[in-house]
């Protein structure tokens, strides 16, 4: 099995984020709280709850070398949160949004974040240190829709934003005084704040949930028409690919390695695509099914599932306690899944991930004996 | 969205129906040859027209029906029909299912659940999502 733990820590989580040792985990419980849960003899306790927001917490981040915490949500607030002893000690950013932000991540340097907005808009936020003051800046009028997810390049400056125009743009963020221009890594680097790199046309309908590959040369998003987009050579001269699949669309992606990327969303089973030597993607298997039975297709099944879903069978207990990762037909997450996040790194590589959804459950998973080495 | 910029303006839509007519010639002598198969797929080839003129829709949508129509072993059709044609089937089902015509949409319901078999809930969601390429 694929799933090695399961967290039933509430009904319904919109996101969460591990701490930069991974002892911890921030998540919002579908309300205006953030909850942070940490490891303390083998049993999750509430050490934190972050209560700021008036509204739904959408996004959150945790910065892994900094420990900083950053959460949007729909009240068109930011928060960064430092600790201070004991506490968690916030500090509003004001976004100057009209609508609600819908997600957040920390760039890989971690002195700026990118909030996804409902306002059409993309706000860059860095760090002024003679006013002690988070500045938001604003990319307009460029998004002719909700942003529904952002993802930052390696290099710091370009930025990949998915929205509900079924767009997905790359954009410079380049901050005089914040970024340095480096003459080695070429014409990206040299353009200046908000302009847009390219804009990818491929979907027909809603776009969410965008990632860079760990190199940044490979760039994935998601399309609400049970599509998943591959990009390579991200510029003037793009090279895509589309996948079909037969199941219900994604919701977000994560690239495990250059060559394997990780799709959740509304088939509650995390999806394996991996590109073969041509370079060509499509889809593997599902990671939540045993071996034995691959592809065969069980329309009958899906069916009936999603009945049993419809009547309620879905009531399973609010424990918090690790629920055996033995569910028989592998499937662990009993609604959509909207959020995921690498846990273990090593390189290039992400081994373990974390999956929540709405079925308020954070799911590790482990890469490890799979019979997807073939792909890395 | 994408393909937009690919849609031709109204002065073409007589070339449009002059092609789906030569198109309706083609597949009346493939259904006389006992070929609904191949019927069908030279009515979905160069489906939807790229136009937003209603006036070509229901012609190449006359067209189509007419080969849908004409299938009546369904597990042969799909024994011989490439899944390129999966999702643009499946779009024309779903006009089909919307004229409320009793046998159009009984042999729309027949196709529709071996397509979903085949195709997966997917298929379903790529035609519906797809508010830019109606048919």
């Amino acid at each position: 099995m694929a799933a090695v733990a399961v967290h039933q820590f509430a009904q319904c989580i919109t996101c969460h984020a591990w701490s930069p040792d991974r002892s911890m985990v921030a998540f919002c419980p579908n309300n205006n709280e953030v909850h942070i849960y940490k490891l303390l003899e083998d049993k999750w306790e509430k050490v934190h709850v972050l209560q700021k927001h008036d509204q739904i917490v959408s996004g959150i981040d945790w910065s892994r070398r900094s420990n900083r915490i950053v959460t949007v949500s729909h009240d068109r607030n930011s928060y960064v949160w430092n600790q201070e002893g004991p506490e968690w000690v916030p500090t509003l950013v004001i976004l100057r949004l009209n609508r609600a932000a819908l997600c957040v991540q920390w760039s890989p340097k971690e002195n700026k974040f990118a909030v996804g907005s409902g306002a059409k808009t993309v706000c860059i936020c860095y760090y002024e240190q003679e006013n002690n003051w988070w500045v938001s800046k604003l990319i307009r009028k460029k998004h002719d829709s909700s942003v529904t997810s952002v993802a930052w390049h390696p290099n710091n400056i370009l930025l990949a934003t998915t929205s509900t125009d079924g767009k997905c743009r790359v954009f410079s963020t380049f901050i005089k005084g914040v970024d340095t221009r480096e003459s080695k890594s070429g014409s990206s680097s040299d353009s200046k704040f908000g302009e847009q790199i390219v804009q990818l046309d491929l979907s027909y309908s809603w776009a969410f949930g965008v990632k860079w590959s760990p190199s940044g040369n490979t760039l994935s998003y998601v399309g609400h028409n049970s599509m998943v987009y591959f990009v390579d050579d991200v510029g003037p001269s793009p090279l895509a690919q589309n996948v079909a699949f037969r199941n219900l669309p994604l919701r977000d992606v994560l690239f495990v390695s250059e060559k394997m990327v990780i799709g959740v969303g509304f088939d509650c089973n995390p999806m394996v695509f991996a590109a073969d030597e041509s370079g060509i993607w499509s889809f593997v298997r599902f990671l939540g099914e045993k071996k034995a039975s691959s592809s065969s297709s069980k329309y009958g099944s899906q069916f009936s599932e999603a009945f049993g879903k419809l009547y309620g069978q879905s009531k399973h207990g609010l424990s918090n306690d690790t629920v055996e990762p033995s569910r028989a037909q592998g499937v662990v997450h009993e609604n959509c899944i909207n959020c995921i996040v690498p846990l273990t790194k090593e390189g290039f590589r992400t081994k373990r991930f974390s999956t929540s959804g709405l079925d308020g459950k954070v799911v590790i998973w482990d890469l490890e004996n799979q019979d997807l080495s073939d792909h890395f | 969205m994408a393909g937009a910029e690919k849609f031709v303006e109204a002065d073409n839509a007589e070339a449009i129906i002059t092609r789906i007519e030569h198109k309706s010639r083609k597949i009346e002598s493939l259904l006389k040859q006992n070929k609904p198969v191949e019927a069908l797929k030279t009515a979905l080839e160069g489906s939807p027209p790229m136009t937003r003129d209603e006036r070509c829709k229901s012609a190449n949508w006359i067209v189509v029906h007419r080969a849908l129509m004409a299938i009546k072993d369904v597990d042969g059709m799909f024994s011989s029909l490439d899944p390129e044609y999966y999702d643009i089937l499946m779009k024309y089902l779903y006009r089909g299912l919307s004229t409320g015509d009793r046998p159009t949409c009984d042999q729309c319901l027949r196709i529709h659940e071996k397509l979903t078999e085949r195709a997966g809930l997917g298929c379903i969601l790529r035609s519906l999502a797809d508010t830019v390429n109606t048919v």
